[in-house]
Parts: C-alpha cells; structure tokens; sequence
C-alpha cells in the first residue's frame, strides 16, 4: 500500500512538472534556445501568487490566468528586444549566444524576485487536506496543481498537433527554411513560441507554489528540474517529455521516502549527469 | 592589414610594467579596505583568466568552474584544520587537486559540446554543493571554521603571484602552438582533427589549468576569510560574475579578462556602495548588453584597440619566404592504401558493403557515384571519422582501421572538405601552421608554412582572417591546409563541387602539381565527371554502397552498368 501512495504522489507531482519542462520545451523546440531565465519565470510567478493570494484573500488558481497572459506579454516583448537579435548570428554560436543572454537575464530576474518579495522561502497554504479513496490518501493541492498542470500540457499537445497554428510552429521548428518556403512568417512564430513558453512556465510557478516552497533562489532548481526532464524525455519530443516528467514525480517521490530529503534533491542533478554521459544522443534535437 | 607588428609592444610593455609597480606599491596604500579590495580584485582576474583558458580558447562554455573553487576552498580548509600543513603548500595542494578533479572530469564532461557542456557543469557545481550540504566531516551546512589567518599582506602578495601565473599561462595560449590548437576546437573541431590536432588532449589540458586556477584562488579565499562553506564555496553567482568580467573585457584574449575584471569590480564597488542589493542584477544587465551589443561575435574591449588584440601565433618576420621541405623517403613498396571489404552500417542503412580498393603509389584515383552512393562514407571510413562495421583499413603496409583521425592525419593522411572547413576567425597563416605543426614537416613548420603559402599564392594576405578571403582564395586554403601535412595521400571531396569553369581550372592546376609536394597518391570524389576524366589514371564507381565497376576512366565511362546507375534504364 505505502508503494502505491508513494505511486500516486510521484505521478501527481509528475503532472505538475509537465508543465514546468514543457514550457521549455517548446522554446527549445522551436528556437533552439535553452531559456536560462526559466527557473526564474517560475520562481516569480510563483512568488506573485503568495503576494496576490495573501492581498485579496483569492484563490491561488485565480492567479494562473493572470500570471500567464503578463508573463506571455513580457516574453513577447524579451523575445523581440533580446533574443531575436542573437538569433541572426545563426547556428550554435546563436545557442551559446542566446545561453548567455538568458544567463544574464535570469539574474535580473532573480535580483527583481528578491527585491519585490524578499529572499525567503513562502508557499501558499491551499487545500490542506486529503481526499481518501481506501488506505489511499490524495492530498488535494497535489491533485487540483497537477491535475490543472497536466491539463494545460495537453491543450498544448492539442493545440501543436491538431490546429494550423500549432502546426506552422511545429514546421518552424523542423525545418525554419522548409516553413518560409510555405509561407510561415517564421519570426512571427518564434515570437509566439516564446510567449507562450514563458506564459506557461508562469503558470506553472503559480501551481508550483501551492506544492512547495518557493524562493527567489530556487530559480536555478528549478531550470535544472526542467532541464532533466526534457534530457530524459527527449529534445522537442512533448510525449516523451510528459513521460519523463512523470517517472521523475515517481523517482523522487520514492527517493525521498526511502533515503531522505537530500536524496529526493538531489536525484535530478545525478539523472543529468548520468543522462549526459552514458546517452549523449539523447540531446539531439528532434528533427 | 598587420604590418606594424613591433610598434604594438610598447605600449604593452609598458603598460605592463605600470600594472607591475602599482601591484608592489598596493600594500603601502594600507592594509585594510584597499588591500582587501585589491585581493578580491585580484581573485577575480584570476577567475576570469581561469574560465578563459576553457571557455575562451577551446569554446567549451562552462557555467560551473565554481566547482573547482569550491574544491580548492575545502581541501586549503580541511588540511590546515586537520594536518601542520602550511597555508601556502595547503594552497599548492588545493591546486594539484583542483587539476586532478580537472583530469578526472575532464574526459567524460569534454564529451558534451555546446550548451550541454554548459548545462552538465552547472549540474556539477550543484552536485558538490549538496555533498558538502551534507558531508559532515567538512562540517555540512555550516561549514569550516580555520584558525585566523591576519596576514593580509602576505595573502596579498600570493594573490598577485597567482594572477600573473594566470596571465602567464593565458599568454602562452594566445601566443604558442598549443594556444592555436585550443582556439582550432573552439573554430571546428572535426576539421581540427583532420588536421592531426589531438583534439580530446588539448581540450583537456585546457580544462585542467582552467580548474588549477580557481582551487588555488578558492584556497588562498578559504585561508584569507578563516571560514568556508558550501554556499561561498559553490556560489553560482560567482560563475555568472567571471562570465560578466570576460565577456565585457573580451573573451580569447590576453588582456580582456584582466581589463573587463577591473573595470567591473571597481564599477560594481561604487554601485555596490549606492545600490547595495542590485548588484547582480547590474552583472545581468552588463551580460545582456555585451552580447547585444556584439552579436556578431563576443569582442569585448580588448579586440577595439589594436595594441590589445590578439598577435598572429608565431607570425613570420618580414617577408615570407619558404624553402621547399628536404626529399623525404620514398614510401615504402608496396599499396599506398587498401580497403579490405569495407562494410559500414548506420542504424537501418547500409552505407558501404564490400568495398574493396587499392591505391598504388604515384596513382590518382577517381571515386564517381550519384547521391548516396557512399562516396563521403568512403572518405569518413578511410580518414577515421567512421569506424567500420567489418573490414580493414591498411595504409603503407599498416592496419589503420581503429586509429584516431589525427594520427592518420599525422602519418600523412589528409583530407579536404566538401565545404572548406576554415576556422574563421584564425589567420590564413594560422590555418596552415595549425596542420604543419602536426604534419610530417612540423620541426620545421613555420618554413613549411611559408613555403605552402608562397607556392599557392596566398602569401600577400597571410594575415587575414580566413573569414576575409573571396572563395576562391577560401578554397586554396583548404588545399594549403591539406599541403601543410606534408602528406604521403590526399583525400579530396567534391573540391570542384558548384564552380565555375574558371575556378574548376585553377583547382585542377592545383591536383596536377600535388606530386612537387610529395604527395604519392591521391583520391578523388567528384561529380563533374567532365572536370576529373583526365586528371585520374582509375576510376571507381560506386552505386548503392557496392562498387560497380573499376578501371581506366574511358572504359569505365562506357560500361553499361555504370550508364544505367547514372542516367537510369534504356527505353
């Protein structure tokens, strides 16, 4: 029984990190740009949920909404004013590029986190108990976050694969040339892409807080978090990803039981490592 | 473009000696806030100068030389808390620590390229922070306390040897054959191998001093603050800081991290001063600006003033001249290179099968076949970029078949590109002198060098960027490169692929005087078959992965199968 409550923990906190590596995801997909800002994304949404939560007295599901559309118009923004221009140098020097731009960027908005909310850990005190299905208990957060989590990746899923626009962002990212030839206005689409990569991640980090505790410094966990899932999972691969996402909920749920609160930290950072050196191929990108 | 190359000593030197005066005169200012803040600076340098060597020269991006730091911070702290080590040799041996971890990780990090070379270091760097989170014997969270050093001077002064180690060591990349084979990885590293540059050794090393560095600096800070814990010790922020530091200064360069360091550490002093807490935040913006401000390329401010760019590694003196290289011995009797029933399968497709071939000395072979024949499998299989499923491969009576590329590259076997492979950014001189340096003329290989741009007529700008040539001129380069081996067999791919008429002559002008350079034996892949027909005594083709039919080009050109490959069945 205990191995199948650990089960459904590790596959409800699966569903929630969905959202936070498919949003990345997508990014990296589409541009080829590994968005360093990420984590921090996350850990401000996050940190403006308590901050809304704790004014209005609101639901922090409330908060999801408005976190995406700010950030998706930020990322739009960004996308414009710093990323676009690092993507005319073309090819890796474009993704080491792009990489230390969103290096930078991650401290400001680190440094904004820490200014606007302070650098100490908070999290949103919401549906504090369990529903109970036999000696099953399911805690209602991890079920309503990851559940709303999960739901959001699946539109995303939906909306690539089953409609033009989602479609022409897909092709962008195949092949950019391939997509111009069809008439896809690529810029446009990257544009798109990174807006609806950071509104999701904001998304996510307005969940994310509901579950655990968050911190201004937590953003660079976070981005690896991600990062390992989409390792796991496979570059620009969304089912992949979602899997991956999910063992990752399981491997460190049952981590945590078994050796510690250190283990269960840790555990991504070694997945990495070990991802990285034994299967190097799995970091090529979808093609 | 470089003529005056001396008179950019001066202001060097003396610029040099002023750092140096000022350096010795530091502690006479005080002891206190000024020298502190001149240890930290000089801390930074090295730092900088540290995550240069890996991230500039080689290209290897790091986000997590911290780790190194924090390595050195805790075996300076652990030996002086536990053994009757003296500070400085506690500092020596977080060094030799630091370079060994370098040496350990080194191959299996190194293997990752671009930004997940990056991303594995950050990982790293937060592995170790969470080992010693928890290691209790280096006191977990709460980390080590040593006893008090107060010898603020003396730490100064070790600080300063430390920095201009750094300096010293940079200089050497920037200005010897080593540095030019670290910059060759950053430019193309499979291009590189091609030219016998042992690309893994290189990077490694590399990565070794740019690990030695920052244990030393990591060290000498644990000794200096008498505390050290994991948070200081694998603070990711000072990774972002050292990242900052280079980019504004310039990143490749001598110079570039030492002035960008300075400039930010004094500037970051001040508003650190004004804004306390928005310090970080001013290094990301310094970091965005930069690459905004260069997108083309990191040129920080050291590349805007000629005195402080880069010198042409082991440039030549006056004008070039070269000597033809002494006759060699002959290659010994015998096939120059066989192919024993080759076999090379790629998941699901089967590139060669059974490829058998002999290349006799004095002979030039053409290799014929439509797309996707195998043509450039051939010449992967041959030069050791792929390794065959099944067969052998036996050069001047040796078997070959698992050698690295750049060994064959250095036993003479050379290879040019379908599309020129440059390196950009290097000279022309540059370019050959990385091949000559690991060819069978490299005792000799400025002359070799000089001798090879003279007889291709590229002498006149053998100090340009190899990005600045017309094409034409990039593709006698490619051949310079291949010539600078001084090679017993030439592979060339497609060179004649999309020229012009006019092009397509100067090159095989070029094919026609490959024996003055004492090359024995040379195979072509060519589709023009009109340009290749009368420059090659054999002709292979190759349909499918097999090959199909054999023999003097005319015979050859006229046989049936090899009609049907080309243009399909007769109606």
């Amino acid at each position: 029984m205990l191995a199948l409550q650990l089960l459904v923990n590790g596959v409800l906190l699966g569903g929630l990190y969905v959202l936070v590596a498919q949003s990345l995801n997508l990014i990296f997909g589409v541009m080829g740009v590994v968005n360093l800002a990420h984590g921090a994304v996350i850990a401000l949404a996050g940190l403006f949920t308590y901050w809304f939560t704790a004014q209005t007295g609101a639901s922090p599901l409330l908060a999801v909404p408005i976190a995406f559309v700010a950030a998706a118009l930020a990322g739009a923004v960004g996308q414009r004013l710093l990323i676009e221009p690092v993507m005319r140098a073309g090819g890796s020097k474009s993704e080491l590029l792009s990489l230390i731009v969103t290096f930078g960027l991650s401290y400001i908005l680190i440094e904004l986190a820490l200014q606007l909310f302070g650098a100490d850990f908070v999290s949103v005190p919401y549906l504090q108990s369990s529903w109970t299905l036999g000696s099953l208990a399911f805690g209602k957060a991890l079920v309503v976050a990851g559940a709303f989590a999960a739901g959001m990746s699946a539109l995303l899923y939906l909306w690539l694969n089953h409609t033009m626009s989602g479609k022409a962002l897909l092709a962008a990212s195949q092949s950019p040339t391939g997509a111009i030839c069809c008439g896809i206005d690529v810029a446009r689409v990257r544009v798109t892409a990174f807006a609806i990569g950071v509104g999701l991640a904001a998304a996510a980090g307005a969940l994310v807080i509901v579950i655990m505790p968050v911190a201004p410094q937590t953003a660079a966990d976070l981005n690896l978090l991600a990062f390992v899932i989409i390792a796991l999972g496979g570059l620009g691969d969304y089912v992949g990803v979602a899997i991956a996402a999910v063992l990752l909920g399981i491997a460190q749920s049952v981590a945590g039981y078994y050796l510690g609160g250190n283990a269960e930290y840790v555990l991504p950072y070694v997945l990495l490592l070990a991802v990285m050196v034994a299967l190097p191929g799995r970091f090529r990108r979808v093609r | 473009m470089d003529t005056k190359a001396p008179a950019r000593r001066l202001p060097a030197l003396l610029g040099g000696a002023v750092i140096l005066a000022l350096m010795a005169a530091m502690p006479l200012l005080g002891t206190g806030y000024i020298l502190q803040l001149a240890t930290d600076t000089l801390t930074a340098i090295v730092l900088a100068y540290g995550w240069n060597l890996i991230s500039g020269f080689t290209g290897y991006l790091s986000f997590g030389q911290v780790s190194f730091y924090g390595i050195g911070a805790y075996t300076t702290a652990l030996l002086v808390i536990h053994t009757a080590v003296p500070w400085y040799l506690a500092v020596l041996v977080s060094g030799v620590v630091g370079a060994l971890a370098g040496l350990i990780l080194g191959p299996i990090m190194l293997r990752l390229r671009g930004i997940l070379f990056a991303l594995g270091m950050l990982g790293l760097a937060r592995i170790l922070s969470v080992v010693f989170n928890i290691w209790g014997f280096a006191g977990a969270s709460l980390g080590l306390s040593l006893p008090s050093a107060l010898m603020p001077v003396p730490i100064y002064y070790a600080t300063c040897l430390l920095a201009l180690a750094a300096f010293g060591i940079t200089a050497f990349f920037t200005h010897s054959g080593f540095g030019l084979d670290a910059m060759s990885l950053n430019e193309d590293e499979e291009a590189a191998a091609a030219l016998g540059v042992p690309a893994t050794r290189v990077k490694v090393i590399a990565f070794m001093l740019s690990a030695a560095l920052p244990a030393i600096a990591g060290g000498l800070v644990a000794w200096n603050r008498s505390y050290m814990d994991p948070s200081s010790a694998f603070n990711p922020s000072l990774d972002l800081q050292v990242v900052v530091f280079v980019l504004f200064g310039g990143i490749g360069t001598l110079w570039g991290p030492f002035l960008g360091t300075l400039i930010l550490m004094l500037a970051g002093e001040q508003f650190g001063v004004s804004f306390p807490n928005l310090q970080l935040a001013l290094y990301g913006v310094v970091v965005v600006a930069t690459v905004l401000a260069f997108p083309g390329g990191l040129n920080g401010i050291a590349n805007r003033f000629g005195w402080l760019r880069r010198p042409v590694v082991r440039a030549p003196r006056g004008e070039i001249r070269g000597a033809p290289p002494p006759a060699g011995a002959a290659p010994p009797p015998g096939a120059l290179l066989e192919l024993r029933d080759i076999t090379v399968r790629f998941t699901g497709l089967t590139a060669l099968s059974g490829v058998s071939l002999t290349l006799s000395p004095g002979e030039t072979l053409c290799v014929i076949g439509a797309n996707g024949a195998g043509k450039t499998t051939l010449f992967n299989t041959i030069t050791g970029f792929v390794t065959p499923t099944a067969g052998q491969v036996v050069y001047l009576g040796q078997t070959i078949t698992a050698l690295p590329t750049f060994r064959r590259a250095r036993q003479g076997l050379a290879r040019s590109f379908q599309i020129p492979r440059l390196m950009p950014s290097l000279t022309v001189w540059e370019n050959v002198l990385l091949a000559s340096r690991h060819g069978r003329q490299a005792d000799r290989a400025e002359a070799h060098t000089a001798w090879v741009l003279e007889a291709l007529g590229l002498a006149p700008m053998w100090s340009l960027p190899a990005s600045r040539l017309s094409p034409g001129h990039q593709r006698q380069l490619e051949f310079a490169r291949v010539l600078g081996l001084q090679p017993t067999v030439v592979l060339l791919d497609e060179v004649m692929a999309g020229m012009t008429a006019e092009e397509r002559e100067t090159v095989r002008a070029v094919v026609r005087r490959l024996p003055e350079f004492g090359v024995a034996g040379t195979i072509l892949v060519e589709h023009v078959i009109a340009a290749v027909v009368d420059l090659c005594d054999r002709m292979v083709v190759l349909d499918f992965g097999r090959i199909i039919a054999e023999g003097p080009p005319r015979e050859v050109l006229a046989n049936p199968d090899v009609v049907k490959a080309y243009l399909g069945e007769a109606l």
